[in-house]
């Protein structure tokens, strides 16, 4: 038997999966196309620890933890971005702070244990990334060291 | 000229693991010129520490950073070694480590209680620890023997009653485990509860009291608003479970400096807000209907003594606690937030077959620390992760360095500043690289002693016995833990003709 999935991801991302399913039951999933990428990204900025700073080309759409891992930023992201941890902290500038999305419950009780949190702390698993991020700066919480 | 470092960090834990991934960037970024080798030591067969055995079974997300650990040996570049099986104190010596690795890194953790130390604690049946409750039901090879002191406690045919006493976390996931575990329609059959627990908590299903106690007011308490808050929805989630708070004692507990204290905590805010709504909706104290499974969350009481059944001498029958109240303490400066609880001569027994102690994890010493180890705090003197007093070339880190504190995450801020401290005598060549042999050496040792070294592969095998779809009890179980350690060992090694 196969079966064929298409899903749109983000705005302009296609990605095509084959599903076969093979006799003894075992399920293969087979990646015929990859993604279609869209140049829709725009150029962002994080702070590490450090205080060095690394500019990336983040992809509208995608997750501000997601973003650093791809771009090996010095970002914990411990649970996965389940809303499990505090560890994917980013302290946002005020003025695009009061333009995000308004926080759920789940995500206020985990960043009542994040560490050095500030007025303008979210957990970056729940931002994603948009055009007026374009020129932003991040900073990642000093952890002193 | 190559130059490499051998290092050997005691404890596959978050502290361990977050120290081997510094560690290990740090030098995947360096110079070509400077090499490091990293072996970690567990004495268990399994990694991970707390996060198999200490975090709850029906929190299945946070075990998610085990994804990011597991990473650290399978990485091409300078991957971590592990030493599964192996026991520092008992297989080898902490003091032979350090004569052949560069840098030990002590990362064991905390592994007994803090005592209330009151009377009946250490002879009546049915107290014991939360640790030991927790390990218990998260399949910890060391605490099968928990499974009849459990099985007894539970066995009554009239209503059960448990009391825990603490305001942490730990104790918050004991009462909602019992709860859900206790549970008649849905339960813990989906998570990755020892097989034993769930049939033990099952095996009864007279209705049960579950009472939370702690010395000090609802603002005081350690706990967390996550975790609060699952035991608010036990009801609405169909577990069969009211969650109930005297609306009273939070009243006792709202003094003046409590208040203040709030005033400066955004997450206490929140959880005062949460414990007043509660308490209006389920402010009785008595079980609404007699079928039912009651968590109660109680405040200002003061564990005194463990008390025997009027049957039973043996066995325990209440919990005597002191009410408290709240005054400003005398010794700390006046920033009108510091209070005590002391005693008001007033006494309540709480009818209990099962107590479990959660005032704290502790930890132990091994040899070799004689003199760094504070037998008071459970924790080895340091700077910064260095260990004083015992020489160069020993660091320590997580619960054993900052006792028994924080969330997994705490663990990586706390590994920098070691990595940071032994970064820093590197580059003073404070520390003589020995050259000494390291990994050859103790897999010589341990040959010769004849311990069956659990490596990452044989971990793995552990791993796919476990997640083999065949032991699962439904589809969503998503791990089966083998809790003896016959068991994974003949797992890690199923070619060994040799009897474990």
């Amino acid at each position: 038997m196969f079966g064929t999935i298409s899903r749109k991801l983000g705005g302009n991302s296609i990605s095509f999966w084959r599903i076969t399913r093979r006799q003894d039951g075992v399920v293969l999933l087979g990646r015929i196309v990859e993604r279609i990428r869209g140049f829709s990204t725009v150029n962002i900025t994080y702070i590490e620890p450090t205080g060095v700073e690394k500019e990336v080309q983040a992809e509208i759409g995608e997750n501000l933890l997601d973003v650093a891992q791809n771009n090996n930023i010095d970002l914990e992201g411990a649970c996965g971005g389940e809303l499990a941890c505090a560890t994917c902290h980013l302290i946002f500038e005020k003025d695009l702070y009061e333009t995000l999305p308004e926080k759920e419950e789940e995500e206020e009780d985990m960043l009542d244990l994040a560490f050095e949190l500030t007025d303008t702390s979210r957990l970056g698993c729940q931002i994603k990334v948009r055009e007026d991020f374009k020129g932003t700066k991040l900073r990642i919480p000093d952890d002193g060291f | 000229w190559k130059s490499s470092i051998s290092v050997a960090i005691v404890g596959s834990g978050p502290a361990g693991c977050y120290t081997a991934k510094y560690l290990q960037r740090y030098f995947q970024q360096a110079d070509e010129n400077m090499s490091i080798s990293i072996d970690m030591l567990d004495r268990l067969p399994t990694p991970f520490g707390l996060v198999r055995s200490g975090v709850a079974p029906d929190h299945p997300e946070v075990k998610n950073v085990q994804n990011d650990f597991s990473a650290l040996f399978e990485t091409e570049k300078l991957p971590v070694s592990f030493f599964g099986n192996v026991k520092v104190g008992r297989d080898v010596s902490l003091n032979e480590i350090r004569s052949i690795y560069d840098i030990v890194v002590l990362a064991y953790g905390c592994e007994s209680d803090r005592k209330l130390q009151i009377p009946g604690e250490d002879s009546l049946e049915g107290v014991i620890s939360a640790r030991e409750f927790v390990s218990w039901y998260n399949a910890h090879p060391d605490y099968s023997h928990i499974d009849a002191v459990v099985s007894k406690a539970l066995s009554s045919k009239e209503i059960r009653h448990v009391v825990v006493i603490g305001h942490g976390n730990v104790a918050l996931d004991c009462a909602r485990i019992l709860a859900k575990g206790c549970s008649k329609s849905i339960g813990l059959d989906s998570t990755d509860i020892a097989s034993h627990a769930l049939s033990t908590l099952r095996a009864n299903d007279t209705p049960i009291t579950i009472t939370i106690v702690g010395r000090r007011g609802h603002i005081q308490g350690a706990y967390t608003i996550k975790e609060l808050r699952e035991l608010t929805r036990l009801e609405d989630e169909g577990y069969g479970a009211i969650f109930s708070i005297s609306p009273d004692e939070l009243e006792f507990g709202s003094t003046q400096s409590s208040l203040k204290q709030l005033e400066k905590s955004r997450p206490k805010k929140r959880i005062d807000k949460l414990l007043r709504q509660t308490a209006a909706r389920n402010g009785t104290l008595e079980s609404v209907s007699p079928n039912e499974n009651l968590v109660k969350l109680r405040f200002l009481l003061n564990p005194v003594s463990f008390e025997p059944s009027l049957t039973e001498k043996s066995k325990l029958g209440f919990v005597r606690c002191e009410r408290t109240k709240l005054i400003p303490h005398k010794d700390i400066p006046d920033d009108g937030q510091s209070q005590i609880a002391v005693g008001t001569g007033e006494y309540v027994d709480i009818p209990a077959q099962l107590a479990l102690v959660s005032v704290g994890y502790k930890g132990v010493p091994i040899g070799g620390l004689e003199h760094s180890f504070q037998k008071e705090k459970g924790i080895v003197q340091n700077q910064g992760g260095k260990v004083d007093g015992e020489g160069p070339g020993l660091y320590v880190t997580g619960w054993l360095k900052r006792g028994p504190n924080g969330i997994i995450g705490t663990n990586a801020v706390d590994a920098k500043e070691t990595v940071a401290s032994i970064l820093q005598d590197l580059k003073d060549e404070k520390l003589p690289i020995k050259n000494n042999g390291g990994t050859a050496k103790l897999t010589q040792f341990l040959h010769d002693r004849e311990v069956k070294v659990v490596d990452w592969g044989a971990y793995q095998m552990i791993n796919s016995v476990e997640t083999r779809s065949a032991e699962m009890r439904n589809e969503k179980q998503p791990r089966n833990k083998l809790p003896t350690y016959h068991e994974l060992l003949n797992a890690a090694f199923p070619r060994d003709p040799r009897p474990v």
